[in-house]
């Protein structure tokens, strides 16, 4: 048994530049390649100190470029959608004229042929620039730049630019355990699963993979069926703060269950049709699972076949250690 | 035995805010480590390895940032080490450079925490980007209500704390929050985020760093000889436990008694209330401040909330309690147990500005992280032999 | 500064010294249906039952892993699960390779207040594509963006040593051919057997000039290790494995702002263990791209004499956030099964090689 579950971790993220990036990005948007003075020397990309020693640099920017000679070099036959282009390009460190360090680009060559060590190569701009290291679409063999001319004149330039914008996304393939593929398969079968140690008889959740005290490894004949009624033994009520992928918009309860009969607590369990403020300790609840009509599979809006926990209507349970029954 | 005596001779911190625009990542963790060479009146060649702390590094979405800081924190040439154990990462950092001094196989070390949060959102990334996420508050709020329940505090020490805090910021040069007409009232009409816990008696999300340079006994007698107080290491200590088991108690963690337990016997500490001058505790949420009282010896079980109902734990009182205004006014996440650290450190230096604690001699200092799970403390001195042993 | 122990000293004459007593490697496969914690369970087990001790005898454990691999912020918390941290444990967690997880468990004894610790490392790099993962670790402003990965760096250092004359494609593949041979045996290794280099060179470039062959394979797989103060080594093991000198350096981030032909940081970690003071009879180096062996080899001194990576290296497993650690243990079972009276482990980190450790063991007298 074996299965994976894809998830994909994507965030707009918002990075501030400093003095000397900001400086060397704005360049970038008006087309031109800034180094910074190091000593008797000259790095580009610039840096706000000597990479050697940490030592602080002054702020001595110096234009460099446009042409560079490429130092080394590696060949992409088939890129990736993080790669600036969409067909076979190189990565090369290139130096560029009037600088002593070189910057790591593309070099769109058309095939790995036209590519050598020592070639001379220049920056393609985009049309539409914002101060980012994309700015330069790719180098491009020859000493002449393309795309656009110099920087406008003075006086005319925009806001200089402090901020870039980088947009990481991955998507993982995790795989799931056959414990947790046997959880799932009796969650959809509207059971709980859970697995006992047999060193130590604690009780755990079903996709446990082991007892965390004993370090023991649990599977199949450890397994045992949980109740599915219980007691509210404490909760808490979120009020959602909105991200990219949040998907709550109201205050939400979210609730341990002490389990019946059991040491199991299982928590931060929807409470379904109960107003937040009537969210109490010693509420009794049942597991409510989707009918066959309501499920479908998989269902992203619950726990599996899980929807949640609802009041059985009985009295309360007074018991003053419910609340330390956490999970 | 290969213990050697370890001294704190530089400490400094950014200004913290909830967005630090103005500089680039390496640009906040300079800052805060140029302020403590500074203070310990060295060069980057002073130091001889570099040890940083920082929380999920999905948080600026940058992977093991020490690789792109090397050149930033001067260890081109250096050794270069990434310590990460969630919230306690700051203290842990602290704990690992020291390390480096008392076994004697490094003579200067810089410390360095941050978090630039700004770059990213915790709440997403605490989620990993998945919706309905609880976020850090949501998954203490059930500890808090057992703590409630247990201690049978009255309802307002959670708000009681998070004013004295923001009092104490006030008086912080380089807090986060500064809230100038903070009140009891204040603090209880504000949004309850996470029942039971209120806006206002949670941490703010911040950009900030911390560096702390440590040195060994030679260089921590030359700073004192040169009148520049050193602070030194009595103990320190981490643990660990597992998150959930049926047995375990999450509101008073067994780590957290352990590693008070530990700390107090490295540095002779037999009486913590009267012995210890005051403390800077981890407290994002308000009510850590009674809940750690108690766990870390300064309280009996049940009674921490009582120090804060009296003013105990109040700048004035006879033990303070998160003098800079603590995780509650600044949380740069990776930072905030370092500035802990820092803090103690400060304090034991006499040079804690206008939050410092009269003649503090002696400080403990504590962060933790994850599911209360991951904790790491320290106690310092104003010498290496404070109780005249 | 740091430094080895005293050349003439005996190892474990000083209560100070610590050895490695025991450690276990999980199989090294493409994808395992095991989370990192169930990996972590069973090595823990394997190594405290190699040292002869349980869990709850140690008394450190330190953690390599990275939230990035894994997919998920505080991914390692979910780790400490496989420790048996109960009662609590003293523990730490490094982002780094359980290699550095080692180093610190290192200084850590010696201290002296303690006397074992456990160390792991551990990782699935089978859940995404490293091409995507690997651009997260660079200059967030310079380099992640254009996307530019560890494969990708690799390979414009090859391009620098083979302008230079240092090394040839051919001689790339014999070092994969080699590797893979060495291999076969090794019940650690996921690529192994008899590879013609003639072959290998028809095949088309990944990243040029490296091929398929010059890149190690995507690997999921953990690795744990005791360590034991002298005292306690002794007590517990016969023969035990002696770290007699340990060092770690990094270099700058910029690879263009260095001499690309040569690991300076690898340098100057094997001069501050004290490589210098006897020959290396095996060194298992972290050369997880073909080219890196003979820079490596050159950085740490090392002359025909020395074996390298007969366990296959990385380019046989490359378990990534353990497989430095794992290269320690090889290095280490060449002195318990193999007669070696000295050997090394090597581990890596950033591009083009941007930190290395070096970690220096003995064979008991």
């Amino acid at each position: 048994m074996s299965g994976v579950v894809e998830s994909t971790i994507q965030f707009p993220y918002k990075r501030s530049l400093g003095p000397v990036m900001s400086a060397f990005m704005t360049g970038l948007r008006d087309a031109r390649l800034l180094g910074i003075r190091n000593g008797d020397s000259v790095l580009c990309p610039p840096l706000e100190w000597d990479p050697a020693t940490g030592e602080s640099l002054p702020n001595d920017l110096v234009e460099v470029g446009p042409a560079g000679t490429v130092q080394t070099w590696t060949w992409i036959a088939q890129p990736t959608k993080m790669h600036p282009l969409d067909h076979g390009f190189a990565f090369a460190l290139i130096k560029l004229d009037g600088a002593d360090t070189p910057i790591v680009h593309a070099v769109d060559a058309g095939s790995i042929d036209k590519m050598a060590t020592g070639m001379r190569v220049a920056p393609r701009w985009r049309a539409e620039r914002k101060g980012h290291i994309t700015d330069i679409e790719a180098f491009v063999p020859g000493e002449a730049a393309q795309g656009a001319s110099a920087a406008p004149a003075e006086g005319t330039a925009a806001e200089p630019v402090t901020m870039m914008d980088y947009h990481a996304s991955i998507t993982y393939k995790t795989p799931i355990t056959a414990n947790q593929l046997r959880t799932e398969q009796a969650n959809k079968e509207g059971r709980f699963l859970g697995l006992r140690c047999p060193a130590c008889n604690r009780t755990y959740t079903g996709d446990r993979g082991y007892c965390p005290v004993d370090a023991t490894a649990l599977g199949q004949e450890h397994e045992v069926d949980l109740p599915q009624t219980g007691v509210l033994s404490n909760y808490t009520i979120i009020t959602p703060i909105q991200y990219p992928g949040q998907t709550e918009t109201e205050p939400f309860s979210r609730i341990h269950v002490t389990l019946d009969g059991i040491d199991v607590v299982l928590g931060f369990q929807s409470l379904i049709d109960v107003p937040v403020a009537d969210v109490r300790i010693g509420m009794r609840v049942a597991a409510v699972w989707a009918s066959d009509a309501e499920y479908v599979d998989p269902d992203p809006r619950w726990e599996g076949r899980l929807i949640g926990w609802m009041p059985t209507g009985e009295p309360d349970v007074n018991d003053p250690d419910l609340v330390n029954r956490m999970p | 035995m290969a213990h050697h005596p370890c001294a704190i001779v530089g400490i400094g911190q950014t200004h913290h805010k909830s967005r630090r625009w103005d500089v680039s990542v390496a640009g906040l963790v300079r800052e805060a480590a140029l302020r403590a060479m500074e203070d310990a009146q060295m060069t980057w060649r002073d130091i001889d390895a570099v040890v940083i702390g920082k929380a999920p590094d999905l948080f600026e979405g940058v992977m093991k940032p020490e690789l792109y800081l090397t050149d930033a924190l001067g260890a081109a040439g250096k050794p270069m080490f990434r310590v990460h154990t969630a919230g306690s990462v700051g203290g842990t950092t602290g704990i690992v450079a020291a390390h480096h001094v008392e076994t004697g196989r490094h003579k200067t070390v810089l410390a360095v925490g941050y978090q630039k949060q700004s770059e990213g959102n915790a709440q997403f990334a605490l989620g990993s980007g998945r919706g309905a996420s609880l976020g850090a508050g949501g998954a203490f709020a059930p500890y808090i209500r057992a703590y409630i329940h247990r201690s049978k505090a009255p309802m307002d020490i959670g708000p009681m704390v998070a004013v004295k805090d923001r009092l104490n910021a006030l008086k912080n040069p380089y807090a986060h929050l500064k809230i100038e007409d903070i009140s009891l009232e204040k603090v209880k009409a504000s949004p309850m985020l996470w029942e039971p816990l209120r806006y206002l008696e949670s941490c703010p999300s911040s950009d900030g760093a911390c560096a702390v340079v440590f040195t060994d006994e030679a260089g921590g007698k030359a700073a004192a000889a040169d009148g520049r107080k050193p602070a030194w290491v009595l103990g320190s200590a981490v643990r660990s436990e597992p998150m959930r088991f049926p047995g375990r108690d999450p509101v008073r963690p067994q780590g957290a008694v352990d590693c008070a337990a530990d700390i107090y016997k490295q540095a002779g500490i037999t009486r913590p209330r009267e012995q210890v001058d005051c403390a800077e505790l981890y407290v994002p949420f308000s009510w850590y401040e009674p809940i750690w009282l108690e766990a870390h010896g300064f309280a009996e079980i049940g009674e921490g909330w009582k120090m804060v109902e009296d003013g105990t734990t109040s700048l004035s009182g006879s033990f303070p309690v998160n003098m800079s205004g603590g995780v509650l006014s600044s949380n740069p996440i990776g930072a905030s147990g370092l500035l802990r650290f820092s803090e103690a450190a400060l304090q034991v230096r006499g040079m804690a500005g206008e939050h410092q604690v009269d003649g503090a001699k002696v400080a403990v200092a504590q962060a933790y992280g994850a599911g209360n799970q991951y904790f790491s403390m320290w106690v310092v001195g104003s010498s290496l032999d404070p109780f005249g042993k | 500064m740091a430094a080895a122990n005293a050349a003439n000293a005996a190892p474990g004459a000083n209560p100070d010294d610590i050895a490695i007593i025991g450690w276990s490697i999980s199989p090294m496969v493409r994808r395992t249906d095991k989370t990192e914690a169930q990996m972590l369970l069973e090595v823990i087990t394997g190594a405290v039952e190699d040292a002869g001790i349980t869990r709850a005898e140690i008394d450190f454990t330190c953690a390599g892993s990275c939230d990035y691999v894994a997919g998920q912020a505080f991914s390692f918390v979910q780790n400490i699960d496989a420790l048996g941290a109960w009662p609590p444990k003293r523990d730490s967690h490094v982002e780094m390779d359980g290699a550095w997880a080692l180093y610190e468990a290192y200084l850590r004894l010696l201290i002296g207040d303690i006397d074992t610790a456990c160390v792991m490392g551990s990782g699935r790099s089978s859940t995404a594509d490293p091409a995507l993962i690997y651009p997260m670790e660079m200059d967030p402003f310079y380099l992640a963006p254009l996307g530019v990965d560890a494969a990708s760096f690799a390979a414009m250092q090859a391009r620098a040593l083979i302008d230079a004359g240092k090394v040839t494609e051919r001689q790339m593949a014999e070092v994969a051919a080699r590797c893979r041979r060495a291999a076969v045996g090794n019940p650690h290794a996921q690529v192994a057997g008899e590879f013609d280099v003639d072959t290998l060179l028809a095949e088309d470039y990944v990243r040029s000039p490296l091929r398929r062959h010059d890149l190690p394979p995507i690997t999921d797989g953990a690795v744990a290790m005791v360590i034991a103060r002298a005292d306690k080594a002794k007590e517990l093991c016969e023969h035990p494995i002696w770290i007699t000198g340990f060092a770690h350096y990094a270099e700058s981030h910029y690879v263009g702002t260095r001499d690309l032909r040569v690991s300076r940081s690898t340098e100057l970690a094997a001069k501050a263990a004290g490589i210098e003071a006897g020959p290396i009879e095996v060194a298992e180096i972290q050369a997880a791209f073909t080219h890196e062996e003979p820079l490596l080899t050159e950085a740490l001194g090392l002359g025909a004499d020395t074996i390298v990576n007969p366990s296959g290296g990385p380019l046989a497993a490359n378990p990534i956030m353990a497989t430095g650690l794992v290269r320690i243990a090889e290095a280490a079972g060449q002195i318990r099964s193999n007669g070696k009276r000295r050997t090394l482990g090597h581990s890596t980190s950033g591009p083009c090689l941007q930190q290395n450790l070096v970690c220096i063991l003995e064979a008991s007298n």
